[in-house]
């Protein structure tokens, strides 16, 4: 039997984002065993949303969860809100909310690509989606008024309204984005160089993204049919603006690049839709009710399933919040898919895996 | 051959990328920037102070009950809540102007707390006084 070695990578590593810590048993250079530790960042929002803030305020504070899907975090925890007032909002808030959505989904994605060719060793290519992303990036600025904290979901509807010229200038920029996009494309799915490092690698198969509750594009990339856009309907209207399942067989880092690519059309999709069928009326109600009950909420984070627990007791501060973010629920999936690849593979996998540690340790 | 023409011509295009202490970068008009007080129009509610999350507003108040309006640009996260919360329009508005960057010479945090703190105190002197004033009435 030859010999393992236990080769840290992390907390902190030069292709790790975010301070995720894994312990790879290799053997020959190949990977045989992966132990996973998740818990660098923990900084107790849970705790001080259900002490410290009052219901209303929640949802600014858990938006500085995380910088890239802080919308996601909004408008969930809004939507928790909203369920525990009993409140109906107005479907032009709904519209908006989808809209910034998928913005934020549209730079999130091209965030994941670009550290996946940079892991891969392709530093030119990480420059270039970077750069298209600035345009996303520009769009949300003009849209919620800054570049990372949104802050656009709270409780009774959205914080402002769309302007016309605002909408107008999110449909020609995203047309212009669209060929840097096909650009792109052609480059994850032909470059050869690129291909050593992503086809075949970080491979999973569909009845282990199954057995192991995969969520996200990590699934989709696999083959299964895992879409909370797909599943919901009560919350927002996403198949009234055009939402279509992206799937792939593979489930290699390859395909995770092309599902997040193809996600990006259909972003932009949805986001045109939204905004040539935009309702009039009201974005925002008032509420003076006070929170009471149970409820749950699911919503299609850029990396899968985000789900907010919240439990009120008629006071202005919430008796229990709990957040799981896809990450956690995709970190047994994770430890599987290193399983059998070369030690030098390693960061690509990480990369394609898309880790939000800020989301998954609160 | 064809990254070797790319790579030449590079050199004759502009950069992406914008000079940026010299060139402004983008700002829409509607920037979230700092948040201005108009004392004339304040009714003295003290909402904007309640719903604020991180407490960057606080209301000191004199013995003669006259209030007056503190904010900390370096506690404010410019999510616009007191904005929202105001019953008065105009009275709190949030302008497009960025912040400056805190100096180490204004001491920020150390004189906001110094400040809260005032606040506070003077605030529960002045109801002192009244609960004082109306039971020797």
């Amino acid at each position: 039997m030859a010999i393992q070695y236990d080769i840290p990578v992390g907390a902190q590593h030069i292709s790790l984002l975010e301070p995720l810590h894994f312990k790879l048993t290799t053997e020959n250079e190949k990977i045989v065993d992966v132990e996973a530790n998740v818990g660098y960042v923990h900084r107790g929002i849970e705790k001080a949303c259900t002490s410290k803030f009052k219901f209303k305020q929640v949802s600014i504070v858990v938006g500085r969860i995380c910088g890239l899907c802080s919308i996601s975090h909004t408008t969930a925890y809004s939507q928790l809100a909203e369920k525990l007032l009993n409140l109906e909002i107005p479907l032009r808030a709904k519209y908006l909310r989808m809209l910034v959505i998928e913005l934020d989904r549209i730079h999130s994605h091209m965030l994941c690509l670009s550290h996946v060719a940079e892991n891969s060793g392709f530093e030119a290519l990480f420059m270039q989606t970077m750069k298209d992303r600035e345009t996303s990036m520009e769009l949300l600025e003009a849209v919620c008024g800054n570049r990372v904290q949104f802050d656009y979901s709270v409780v009774g509807g959205v914080a402002r309204d769309l302007k016309p010229e605002v909408a107008k200038m999110v449909l020609e920029h995203l047309k212009q984005l669209k060929p840097k996009i096909d650009d792109l494309m052609d480059i994850f799915q032909n470059n050869w160089s690129l291909s050593l490092k992503n086809k075949g690698i970080g491979a999973i198969s569909k009845e282990n993204a199954m057995r192991l509750n995969a969520v996200g594009p990590l699934a989709r990339a696999a083959g299964v049919p895992v879409d909370v856009r797909n599943e919901t309907e009560d919350l927002l209207p996403w198949k009234q603006v055009g939402f279509q399942m992206i799937l792939e067989n593979g489930g290699d880092v390859h395909a995770r690049n092309l599902v997040r690519l193809k996600e990006l059309y259909v972003s932009m999709k949805i986001i045109e839709n939204v905004l040539n069928g935009l309702p009039e009326g009201d974005f925002f109600v008032e509420t003076k009710a006070l929170p009471e009950g149970e409820a749950v909420v699911r919503l299609e984070a850029p990396r899968g399933e985000l789900f907010h627990y919240g439990k009120g007791n008629k006071t202005q501060i919430l008796e229990r919040l709990k957040i799981k973010a896809p990450t956690f629920s995709n970190i047994p999936a994770f430890v599987e898919m290193f399983k059998g690849n070369e030690y030098a593979s390693a960061p690509a996998i990480i990369a394609s895996y898309d880790p939000c540690l800020s989301c998954t340790a609160r | 051959m064809k990254a070797f023409a790319n790579a030449i011509l590079n050199l004759f295009k502009k950069p992406a990328t914008i000079k940026y202490p010299f060139e402004p970068t983008y700002k829409p008009d509607d920037y979230r920037g700092l948040i201005v007080h108009n004392p004339e129009l304040c009714i003295w509610c003290r909402r904007c102070e309640m719903a604020c999350p991180p407490k960057a507003i606080i209301f000191s108040q004199a013995l003669d009950g006259k209030q007056t309006y503190h904010y900390n640009r370096a506690v404010c996260i410019y999510c616009g809540e007191c904005v929202r919360a105001c019953p008065k329009p105009g009275a709190l508005i949030q302008s497009g102007i960025p912040a400056s960057p805190a100096t180490k010479e204004e001491n920020i945090n150390n004189s906001w707390k110094i400040t809260v703190d005032e606040a506070l105190k003077s605030r529960a002197a002045y109801l002192a006084q009244k609960k004082k004033g109306e039971a020797t009435e």
